[in-house]
């Protein structure tokens, strides 16, 4: 199945008393939006990438700020914003973004815009199944306002597509949700229940659309307060739902259906050194936690990773856990996000790599392996595996000489490409950074060891400094190294 | 894609009922010109259908086999009365039998001696007679450019005789146990019959090979040749028992790279191939020969920076052909190598790498795979043939951690002690499975705390269960699963009626 994220336009409403408001209230809060985004160019990454455009919907929430999704304005170079009634485009610019969550606040310099506005205010709650909703923006099909409404029709964690790495609670809806709705707003009785943000394709499945819920926009608009998005935190443990009577019997368990196994715990994480594996998880933050991994929070039935889910940077999390059938309270503090983030789409950053003697080294991640079509077995695995098996231990950065300017300095190396770069002069290398200050003594011979049984890669550094500018002016490299995103 | 390929995976998963080929050879015309069939039946001939009936294991529901197949070849008829065909032909074989082509008239046969990995079989029928009125072929060595003639049996027992032509030999890969020996290349516009594309390949009456494979796009023929069947015979003729092709347990790359030659320490020359692996108590690493190592020459053959010889009758040709094929197993051979800027020699005594005893097996042919269900929970040894299971795209479709394993064995497992590795393939829901059954392909690494050296030490964990719990450990999540081992007996009869299991387990 494959799920879009889609790109467009919304309303904006105002701050208004708990009554039903008019669709020309709406209109006044309401902002159409437009992007010119340029993607990082993973191929040849001292190159800018393609540019390309969409639009997607807003809406005023006060301070005169405007919300929408992330992805309506990632890797933006130019943002520009349209108001109902006023002919006139603005200049934005992103004031907080946390792709994370696939949200974003925008600014307009020009006070002018706001005048005349009017803030859209939220609900309090989560809405019912099955309760009717209302969802405004520019999607496609038009070029004014749209207005299509439907019904909640479930409530469930959901992978946000935007980063694929994600998941939160999403509102389901059948109101017709289509690419340029994105970041606009969802209304039941006149108050926001959610952003639109993303959906299936007809060719996969009829009147599923998705919106963002207050909770996860709430948690945004609290973590930006300081001026600096912190991210979500997360456990970075894995656990296995106890349902085998055996198994909760060997463990000491009731058969109350209480109580998930922590699998695996992440070195790094959260958890690390509070949980182990084998543990028994009783209850969190004082939740009983029942053997399918769901807890009951606020009257709703919800999955365990939902407390998490509201906690900041500094917070701490309570376990009553059973640890070799022995009770036991540990808390876990939440110092930092889960840094190794390879795995996910990432916007706004430069690619990283190093070219030496014609020969690009770029670190793995998701957007690499999108650009490369990578094949080799043993990239994939690290790529894959990297979190699970804790490769991001030994090597934050999987470095892969993932292609080669041919020059005669490199005439022999075809065959090293797509490795995995392992030692250089006898010094591991574990990140990028590594790597240059390896390149940059002055030694005679840089001999590259590639993970795996095969020669070395001999450079000879006379040979290197030789090629340096006939290979930058042949191969138009603009700089030939960015170790910083 | 080749028809190697096609032929090869149709041979393993046994889902097509004859191996016919894909692609249908155009032009006809041009062909029957090549073609000329020989004068029937009066003449004697030396080539007799092989028809052979066989069935895989199924590695997914290990006690299960796959539905039989029937496959025709021709042979070739030897001296001695024996038939030699291919590997492939022979491989889980369940009946053999030999049919004449003119009269149709079969005995049953039995295969004297395969080697899967050279691809080469020897079939002896049940009667000797069998075998009276044909012309036995003796094996010839061909050179480049020859004209060559494979033959093909027509239905009505005619022999189709088919021109090849020789363009090249060299060392490359053959199908099973990423086995690399020397293969015949020619160029022929082979059409399809019954028996596939397994053929002798003659020139002036003497056998000069076998067919392997044959693309019909770019109308190539690859060629087991003559010099790997006589290896193969001699081998088979041994008193003591066939040893399969030796090895020197080592991998080599090219030495062009002149920053690699400096490196190396080598100032002159231009020959020699550059260690880059010393498999660990191979005949290499016994001998002294260390990763880092030129090879500049083995028994007074200069080795190139390509690592070629020259051969005396096919020119340059891979230094593993002169390993593998033109030496023996127990044979010693000396190698000149240049190691910190000093030639010294030594001597290794090459020997067969038993493939069956890498921890990850690369082929399980004729061999039934073990497997052990408890109480649901399959566990089986991990083998290149289980992964073959996820179809002709396994490379990419198999779980990937087993495909690394697979694929990297000789770096990871170097200091393992296990034989084998143990793992729980699938889950048969039962009463005793509940809430594991989406778990499967998991490396199980020990039972009741005893580690898994190989399947069979399951029984000596599952003796001891740890306070009535059978607590079996996996690598990765979810850590472990336990079962109840009271449970799991009394379940066993009903598991095996629900699952149609002929036995709980296979050691």
């Amino acid at each position: 199945m494959r799920r879009y994220v889609w790109i467009f336009l919304a309303l904006l409403v105002f701050e208004l008393p708990a009554r039903a408001i008019s669709i020309i209230e709406v209109r006044k809060s309401l902002v159409h939006i437009t992007t010119t985004a340029q993607e990082a160019n993973y191929k040849i990454p001292w190159n800018p990438g393609s540019v390309g455009g969409g639009s997607g919907t807003g809406f005023i929430i006060g301070d005169n700020r405007i919300l929408t999704n992330a992805h309506v304005v990632s890797n933006a170079r130019f943002i520009s914003v349209e108001r109902e009634n006023d002919p006139k485009r603005y200049i934005a610019k992103v004031q907080h973004i946390a792709h994370d969550c696939d949200l974003s606040v925008l600014t307009v310099d020009d006070p002018k815009f706001f005048e005349g506005t009017v803030a859209l205010s939220f609900t309090n709650q989560i809405p019912q199944i099955e309760s009717s909703v209302s969802v405004y923006g520019y999607p496609i099909g038009g070029d004014r306002l749209s207005v299509t409404t439907g019904v909640v029709s479930r409530i469930a964690f959901q992978q946000y597509s935007h980063t694929m790495g994600d998941s939160h609670l999403a509102i389901q809806t059948n109101a017709a949700i289509n690419p340029g709705n994105s970041g606009g707003p969802v209304l039941q009785d006149g108050k926001v229940i959610g952003v639109a943000f993303q959906g299936f394709s007809g060719e996969v499945a009829q009147n599923v659309g998705y919106m963002i819920p207050v909770p996860v926009v709430q948690r945004f608009l609290k973590d930006i307060e300081d001026g600096h998005y912190d991210r979500y935190m997360d456990l970075s443990i894995s656990t296995f739902s106890l349902l085998n009577p055996a198994q909760r019997r060997a463990l000491g368990l009731k058969d109350d259906g209480t109580g998930v196994l922590v699998g695996k715990v992440f070195t790094g994480g959260a958890c690390d050194g509070v949980l182990k594996a084998g543990d028994v998880i009783l209850s969190i933050d004082g939740h009983p936690v029942q053997s399918d991994g769901f807890l009951e929070l606020e009257g709703e039935r919800v999955e365990m990773p939902e407390v998490v889910e509201r906690k900041f940077k500094g917070d701490s999390v309570a376990f009553h856990i059973l640890r070799d059938k022995q009770p036991l309270d540990v808390t876990a503090k939440f110092e930092q996000a889960w840094p190794y983030n390879i795995q996910i789409n990432q916007y706004d950053v430069n690619p990283r790599y190093i070219l030496f003697g014609g020969l690009l080294f770029q670190p793995i991640c998701r957007d690499f392996f999108h650009a490369n079509q990578i094949e080799n077995l043993r990239v994939r695995y690290l790529y894959n595996f990297y979190v699970t098996e804790e490769f991001y231990k030994e090597r934050p950065d999987v470095i892969v000489l993932s292609s080669i300017l041919p020059d005669p300095v490199n005439t022999y190396l075809s065959g090293f490409r797509g490795g995995i770069v392992d030692e250089i002069n006898g010094t591991k290398i574990k990140s990028l950074k590594d790597m240059a200050e390896a390149f940059a003594k002055p030694v005679d011979q840089y001999v590259i060891k590639m993970l795996g049984n095969g020669r070395p890669i001999v450079l000879e550094r006379a040979g290197v400094e030789a090629a340096r500018e006939r290979i930058k002016a042949r191969y138009n490299v603009r700089k030939e190294q960015n170790l910083s995103e | 894609m080749s028809f190697r390929t096609a032929l090869f995976s149709a041979f393993l998963s046994a889902s097509l009922a004859v191996c016919l080929p894909a692609v249908v050879a155009k032009e006809s015309a041009a062909q029957t010109q090549k073609n000329s069939p020989q004068n029937p039946a009066s003449k004697p001939t030396s080539v007799v259908r092989v028809n052979v009936t066989s069935q895989a294991y199924d590695f997914l529901r290990p006690w299960s086999k796959r539905p039989p197949v029937q496959r025709r070849a021709v042979g070739a008829v030897l001296p001695d009365g024996r038939i030699l065909t291919t590997g492939e032909q022979v491989a889980n074989a369940t009946y053999v039998e030999l049919e004449k082509p003119d009269s149709g008239e079969k005995t049953p046969a039995t295969v004297e001696v395969v080697d899967y990995e050279c691809n080469l079989a020897i079939i002896k029928p049940a009667k000797a007679e069998f075998l009276d009125a044909f012309k036995p072929l003796a094996l010839a060595e061909p050179s480049v450019g020859d004209d060559l003639a494979i033959l093909q049996l027509e239905n009505n027992g005619t022999v189709l005789n088919t021109r090849a032509v020789f363009t090249t030999a060299e060392v490359a890969s053959y199908p099973q146990g990423d086995t690399s020996l020397l293969l015949y290349r020619a160029t022929s516009s082979l059409q399809p019959r019954d028996s596939g594309f397994t053929s002798p390949v003659v020139k002036g009456g003497k056998l000069v090979g076998m067919l392997l494979s044959f693309d019909s796009r770019s109308q190539t023929a690859d060629i087991i040749p003559a010099p790997v069947i006589r290896h193969f015979l001699k081998a088979a003729s041994a008193k003591s028992g066939y040893v399969g092709f030796p090895r020197a347990g080592m991998y080599s790359t090219a030495l062009r790279d002149p920053q690699l030659r400096r490196y190396a320490g080598l100032t002159n020359g231009t020959g020699g191939v550059y260690i880059t692996e010393v498999r660990s108590g191979g005949p290499a690493d016994k001998a002294g020969v260390r990763p880092g190592d030129v090879l500049l020459a083995i028994g007074g053959n200069a080795v190139d920076q390509d690592g070629n010889y020259v051969d005396p009758h096919y020119g340059k040709v891979s230094i593993t052909h002169l390993l593998a094929c033109e030496r023996f197993d127990g044979e010693k051979v000396r190698f000149k190598l240049f190691r910190q800027g000093k030639e010294l020699d030594c001597d290794v005594t090459l020997t067969h790498p038993d493939l069956s005893q890498l921890i990850i097996e690369p082929y399980t042919i004729d061999k039934a795979p073990r497997y052990y269900v408890l109480g649901g929970l399959v566990f089986q040894e991990l083998s290149r043939q289980f992964l073959k299971e996820w179809g002709p795209e396994w490379v990419r479709k198999a779980p990937e951690k087993f495909l690394y394993y697979d694929c990297f064995q000789d770096e990871l497992f170097k200091n393992d002690p296990r034989q084998r590795i143990v793992i729980m393939s699938n889950v048969l829901p039962s009463p005793c499975t509940v809430g594991y059954e989406e778990l499967n392909c998991q490396v199980v690494t020990s039972i009741n705390g005893v580690a898994l050296k190989n399947l069979a030490d399951i029984e000596t964990a599952l003796a001891k269960p740890v306070d009535g719990f059978h607590r079996i450990k996996v690598d990765g999540h979810p850590g472990e699963l336990v079962l109840d081992a009271k449970e799991v007996t009394g379940i066993e009869a009903g598991l095996m009626r629900n699952y149609g299991l002929p036995s709980i387990k296979r050691l």
